[in-house]
């Protein structure tokens, strides 16, 4: 973001002597008694920093030189022997409350800055970080092109900052309207972490700070930026499952968090290889995901590759932000597919319903159920009038419950046992069987997807030869207790012999598509010969696990 | 006639059973209800009969392959079912007719006079007939049958390329499934017309019918005008 200009100035010199002297400004000083290397101050005491410097043209007409600073402790600024801003009182550190700001710009006197040597010097007292003896940033050149740099770079990176906000409240507030998508609140933390990282890095333009805060600021910076490179991974790790992940993110954890407490002050090499960690980290959880052939994992692939090529070839602090925004930017991508799917998935359930409901409705009108009773029913009509008006009652008692279930994707158990019991009714004037049915500990609060046991007592029906007096009973037993419910129904009869290998009738599979609906995964269903006729199981298991 | 009905409803089976004795009279000689198909099949086995009246779930392929299996016995087989949907397809398979449920009398006994009748209607076409093997049931399509000729109680199936096959249904029977398709131009032989090449007379006013395969068949002298009637 700097502005393409040629440098206006050159250091030939830093020098440093501790102790005080008004003299020690001037331009004229002799300091060959002065030392380079940047003395370890132990207390408040003075020091004094000599810049020789020269200034290789002239500033334009009209326009003025400025320099900017990032240096720590209080001090007072001279130029050639002039006093040109005081920052802070030096030497009184102890006695006086802060004062003073870490990063300064101030102008030079126009008349002061012709091409040619001069002398910057510094009167300056470090009371907080005796050891910090250096100026870390240094910079000349024109003073209101020095103040709009910043302010652009400023600009920039709070957008950025601004759109990750607006995205960590977007799907915070998805999470919120959505409560058992994790990943969407993972997201949303990750993005509110990177605009409070940017925030914090780029507000020293214009939120003053004494150099005092300045470790303050560094370990708020490492929190931000280890919850960054925690959250990451983990993100990842939710999209694209791999084996022992829960071991795998506690041992990440772990060593991210050994990095706060180890060289506590070396804030720059340690975000650099936490930086690393995630990358390394994210990019192979990634690629197993691409292995697995997880939808989107390839995407995400290049993404991170084209965040190291960034860091790579541009260098760590604008390829820490370009590539947490292409990372983010790809933990989107994965969010808005995610997303899709569920939503087509939602759909696809809608149409599974209907295709329930439809179901349910055929089970009443298909042919072989209508034309058949309608045979029997004519014949009943010819033969005994009487009987055939009952049985004409007995078939509009089962429509009319159908009628009332066809919609519903869970009936009270009674109203499943009441449709049951007039389907025997018409069964023993179509078969002419002495059908009898038994229950056992129903409960009449409990709830069962429509027409299920229905269907088990059709196949039940088809399936079964009469006892040796004529009849069929049926039984429906229910259990219960903390971990499932379950539903035992017997038919005692015997078995009819089957003319080839039993394969999963239209039946069958619309009792697990009606138990899929309504209870997921939490429910077993078997099936199978025993010596008294036929026993099917039906077991549901409670929610909470 | 002797008739076996297989019908799993009882109140069903009472209603044909009963209908069938009514429409019959003294022409049934005997009759027997089975509520299996599998008693049905194996009672199929043993016992001689003219026909059969099967119920029988057409919904699936398990249901045509048990009805190739019935139609390929000597008996007449006629369907009463409610799968209305699958009554062309059993037509194909040689079905004498489809019964839809529900039925009435009048609906029987068409199908019973179909037996007895000599009027041969047009009827839906067959396209197979199915011939017992020692392990399996063969579906022969009739498209490959050139010709047929009587071979007692059975018949024998000339097929392309010189193949043949023996199928359970006497002639007489056959005639009643094939036609119009196949003309019975002899006592003993029944043919598919569109197989005949030409019809020579060769000395003493013998007939023959010359076919595409080079093969003749002998015409018989009643057949031979009834033939003329219709074809020239």
């Amino acid at each position: 973001m700097a502005l393409a200009q040629d440098p206006v100035y050159k250091v030939h010199e830093i020098l440093y002597k501790i102790g005080d002297d008004p003299s020690w400004s001037s331009v004229q000083l002799d300091d060959s008694d002065w030392t380079r290397k940047p003395p370890i101050m132990e207390d408040g005491r003075i020091l004094w920093y000599r810049y020789n410097i020269e200034i290789l043209n002239a500033p334009e007409e009209l326009r003025q030189y400025g320099v900017q600073l990032e240096a720590y402790g209080e001090y007072e600024l001279f130029w050639d022997g002039v006093l040109i801003a005081k920052n802070g009182n030096p030497g009184q550190e102890s006695e006086l409350s802060p004062e003073g700001e870490l990063w300064v710009t101030y102008s030079i006197p126009a008349h002061l800055s012709d091409s040619g040597n001069h002398v910057l010097a510094l009167r300056a007292s470090l009371l907080h970080f005796p050891d910090h003896t250096r100026i870390f940033e240094f910079d000349i050149g024109y003073y209101d092109d020095l103040l709009t740099k910043g302010l652009i770079e400023n600009a920039y990176m709070h957008m950025f900052a601004g759109a990750f906000l607006i995205v960590s409240l977007y799907f915070l507030f998805l999470f919120i309207s959505n409560r058992k998508a994790y990943s969407t609140l993972v997201f949303s933390i990750c993005c509110l972490l990177v605009f409070g990282l940017v925030l914090t890095v780029f507000s020293r333009e214009y939120l003053p700070m004494h150099y005092s805060l300045h470790v303050i600021r560094l370990q708020v910076i490492s929190v931000l930026l280890l919850g960054i490179s925690f959250l990451i991974p983990f993100y990842f790790s939710m999209q694209f499952p791999f084996p022992h992940q829960k071991w795998y993110l506690i041992v990440y954890g772990g060593i991210l968090l050994v990095m706060v407490f180890i060289k506590p002050h070396a804030f720059g090499l340690k975000s650099i290889v936490a930086v690393s960690c995630t990358w390394v980290f994210s990019f192979g959880i990634v690629v197993y995901g691409a292995y697995k052939k997880v939808k989107g994992a390839r995407l995400v692939i290049v993404t991170l590759l084209l965040s190291m090529a960034i860091f790579a070839g541009i260098g760590f602090v604008v390829s820490l932000y370009a590539g947490l925004g292409l990372i983010l930017l790809g933990m989107l991508y994965l969010l808005s597919m995610r997303i899709r799917d569920q939503q087509l998935a939602y759909e696809e359930s809608l149409v599974q319903s209907t295709r329930l409901q439809l179901e349910l409705l055929k089970k009443n009108i298909q042919p072989h159920f209508l034309l058949n009773t309608l045979t029997s029913l004519i014949d009943w009509v010819e033969e005994a009038p009487k009987k055939g008006v009952l049985f004409i009652e007995a078939l509009a008692r089962e429509f009319e419950l159908f009628n009332r279930i066809e919609d519903k994707m869970l009936i009270p158990i009674d109203q499943e046992i009441e449709l049951c019991r007039s389907h025997l009714e018409i069964m023993a004037y179509r078969k002419e069987i002495n059908y009898s049915w038994e229950d056992e500990g129903i409960e009449n609060d409990q709830t069962i997807p429509p027409a299920v046991i229905h269907t088990l007592l059709e196949n039940g029906i088809t399936h079964s030869l009469p006892l040796a007096d004529n009849s069929i009973k049926f039984k429906l037993i229910y259990e219960s207790n903390d971990e499932f419910k379950s539903y035992t129904f017997l038919t005692f009869a015997t078995i009819a012999k089957q003319s080839s290998v039993l394969e999963e009738g239209t039946g069958t599979k619309y009792i697990k598509a009606r138990l899929t609906e309504s209870y997921g995964d939490r429910w077993e269903f078997d099936s199978q010969p025993v010596e008294h006729g036929w026993k099917n199981t039906l077991k549901i298991h409670s929610e909470e696990k | 006639m002797k008739v076996l009905i297989i019908e799993d409803e009882s109140r069903i089976a009472k209603r044909v059973e009963r209908l069938t004795r009514d429409i019959l009279g003294s022409n049934l000689n005997s009759l027997t209800v089975i509520n299996t198909l599998q008693d049905g099949l194996s009672f199929i086995e043993t016992n001689t009969l003219d026909v059969v009246l099967l119920d029988l779930n057409l919904n699936g392929e398990d249901g045509f392959d048990l009805l190739a299996r019935t139609v390929s016995g000597a008996f007449h087989t006629i369907v009463v079912s409610a799968n209305t949907n699958q009554a062309l397809r059993a037509f194909e398979y040689g079905v004498l007719d489809f019964v839809p449920k529900p039925f009435n009398r009048d609906r029987l006994e068409q199908a019973f006079n179909r037996i007895v009748s000599e009027h041969k209607e047009k009827s839906h076409e067959v396209k197979y007939l199915s011939v017992k093997k020692r392990h399996t049931i063969q579906l022969v399509p009739i498209e490959d049958v050139i010709y047929i000729k009587g071979a007692g109680a059975y018949s024998e199936l000339i097929i392309q390329d010189g193949i043949k096959e023996l199928h359970d249904k006497s002639l007489e029977k056959l005639e009643q499934l094939l036609s119009p398709q196949f003309i019975r131009i002899h006592k003993s032989y029944l043919v598919k017309m569109s197989e005949v090449k030409e019809v020579k007379v060769s000395s003493g006013s013998k007939y023959l019918a010359v076919l595409k395969n080079g093969e003749s068949i002998p015409i018989g002298r009643t057949k031979y005008k009834e033939l003329r009637e219709k074809w020239i």
